[in-house]
């Protein structure tokens, strides 16, 4: 049924006797994920842009997640009976909020660098791999592209 | 008569004697031009053993030049994970087309499939136009040896000044192509060698190998795409070591920071060495200093409020004159 599945994704399976696949891929269960792994693999070998798995779901949720933002909301009564001058303030109102929010967040941030222990610290003692990884990443050299995630044990951490 | 004869002998003798050394220095880098098609062109399989101090790696490859399009499968054969599910062993498989790199990484229960950019895997280590590597490296014939037991030519490139170490290259005899390397140290220890121990030329030009082996009990996954992006900032490195070139500059986020850091490759058309620059985070200490771990050099420095890394198999001189070299161009109306 796999491979039958498989080939239907592939155009290589005659779709008018594809119907009890359909069903089963549509009732859930294994075979669904059969065709959900199909096509990420097949996406992938093809080279096209790949949403990854669950991508629409995260979207939502953090769609859902957004704090909502009240002044487009308050303006909704004003803009039906109001001046369109009054609206207006509205919005500048808005505006400022945010620009004393932006400046804190700079205020905050500039505190925060500034509390640090900054002094800086040998490398030897806090080996940053991640940098590696990167530099094999996207400058293969040879083999070590294969190598890559494995040959980091025993390095001081 | 007999006088003016041996005079013509011996000068033709010491012509002859100047123009072998020349031609022999021109035949190696015809050698190293012929393996570096070769690579690209040739449809082969093999396996070949990667070994990096006491790291080692059998890979198989099966690589195949579909009209222009090169195409290749890398199968890691050692390290595979076993899955307690199906008992049989799934290896990682590098899958690329063209400069398009999809790795499918078997973890656990799952199946990582990452994406990457890249070029000059091997046996396609040397680059097609070999410029750059003459500007840098000295061509030398070497001796005959026998490498997965063919018949193949030994080539040194010696490098020129102290930012790079020195390669020994093996290209088989029939076939042109690249079939073992070394990399190797100021003192000539082997830091890196790559060898084919079986290779054979492919005669068919199916491609169903092109294929990953799909392993049903598992999840496939993509990776969370950090796709970078390329960019132009005003990071200069005022003075790059001798022979090394800016390749290629990226930009991406990384996961838990939440500035994007900007990597720089520079490359001298076979070592390369990566550059990245990211502002200090908040509570954390910045490095400094110099490491090294296996055949790779880290160097890290700060310049401003910023982190300054340099990572690369090259000499500590490189990695450090690239660390110190680096500055910000400050941002003005005109180079905006």
């Amino acid at each position: 049924m796999k491979d039958q599945l498989s080939a239907l994704i592939d155009g290589e399976f005659d779709v008018e006797n594809a119907e009890h696949l359909i069903k089963s891929v549509k009732s859930g269960g294994e075979l669904k994920d059969c065709w959900q792994h199909y096509h990420l693999i097949g996406d992938a070998m093809r080279s096209e842009m790949v949403l990854s798995q669950g991508f629409t779901e995260r979207v939502m949720n953090a769609l859902n997640e957004e704090p909502t933002v009240l002044a487009p909301h308050a303006i909704e009564k004003p803009l039906a009976k109001t001046t369109f001058f009054k609206s207006n303030q509205i919005w500048s109102v808005a505006a400022s909020v945010a620009a004393v929010m932006f400046v804190g967040l700079m205020l905050l941030q500039q505190q925060l660098t500034g509390a640090e222990d900054s002094s800086p610290v040998e490398i030897a003692q806090s080996m940053p791999l991640e940098y590696l990884e990167a530099h094999h990443a996207a400058a293969p050299n040879g083999a070590a592209y294969y190598i890559q995630n494995v040959s980091h044990s025993g390095t001081g951490q | 008569m007999f006088k003016i004869a041996v005079v013509t002998l011996l000068t033709s003798l010491g012509l002859a004697s100047f123009s072998v050394t020349s031609l022999a220095a021109e035949d190696a880098w015809l050698v190293l031009q012929k393996a570096a098609f070769a690579a690209r062109e040739l449809n082969y399989q093999g396996i070949f053993v990667y070994q990096n101090g006491n790291q080692v790696r059998s890979v198989q490859i099966t690589h195949m030049n579909n009209a222009g399009q090169e195409l290749t499968r890398n199968m890691v054969l050692d390290n595979r994970v076993y899955n307690k599910k199906s008992p049989a062993k799934q290896p990682r498989e590098v899958f690329s087309q063209g400069s398009d790199i999809v790795i499918f990484h078997p973890k656990n229960d799952k199946v990582i499939i990452e994406k990457r950019r890249g070029q000059n895997l091997f046996p396609a280590i040397l680059p097609v136009n070999l410029k750059s590597l003459k500007e840098s490296y000295t061509a030398r014939m070497g001796a005959l040896d026998d490498v997965a037991g063919r018949q193949a030519q030994i080539i040194e490139l010696i490098p020129k000044d102290a930012y790079r170490y020195s390669y020994k290259i093996w290209a088989d005899v029939q076939f042109g192509l690249l079939v073992k390397m070394t990399l190797l140290k100021e003192d000539n220890e082997a830091l890196e060698q790559i060898t084919f121990q079986e290779l054979s030329m492919l005669n068919s030009q199916d491609l169903n190998w092109f294929q990953p082996s799909i392993d049903l009990t598992k999840k496939y996954e993509m990776e969370e795409a950090v796709l970078p992006s390329r960019v132009n900032s005003n990071w200069i490195v005022a003075e790059l070591p001798p022979g090394y070139v800016k390749v290629d500059h990226i930009e991406f986020m990384v996961n838990g920071k939440s500035s994007p850091v900007n990597q720089m490759i520079f490359s001298d058309g076979i070592a390369s060495v990566s550059l990245f620059i990211e502002p200090i985070a908040k509570g954390t200490r910045p490095k400094i200093g110099h490491h090294l771990i296996g055949t790779t050099h880290i160097c890290a420095n700060v310049i401003e409020s910023y982190q300054v890394m340099v990572v690369g198999e090259v000499p500590l001189a490189t990695v450090q004159q690239i660390a110190n070299a680096v500055s910000f161009r400050k941002q003005t109306a005109l180079n905006r």
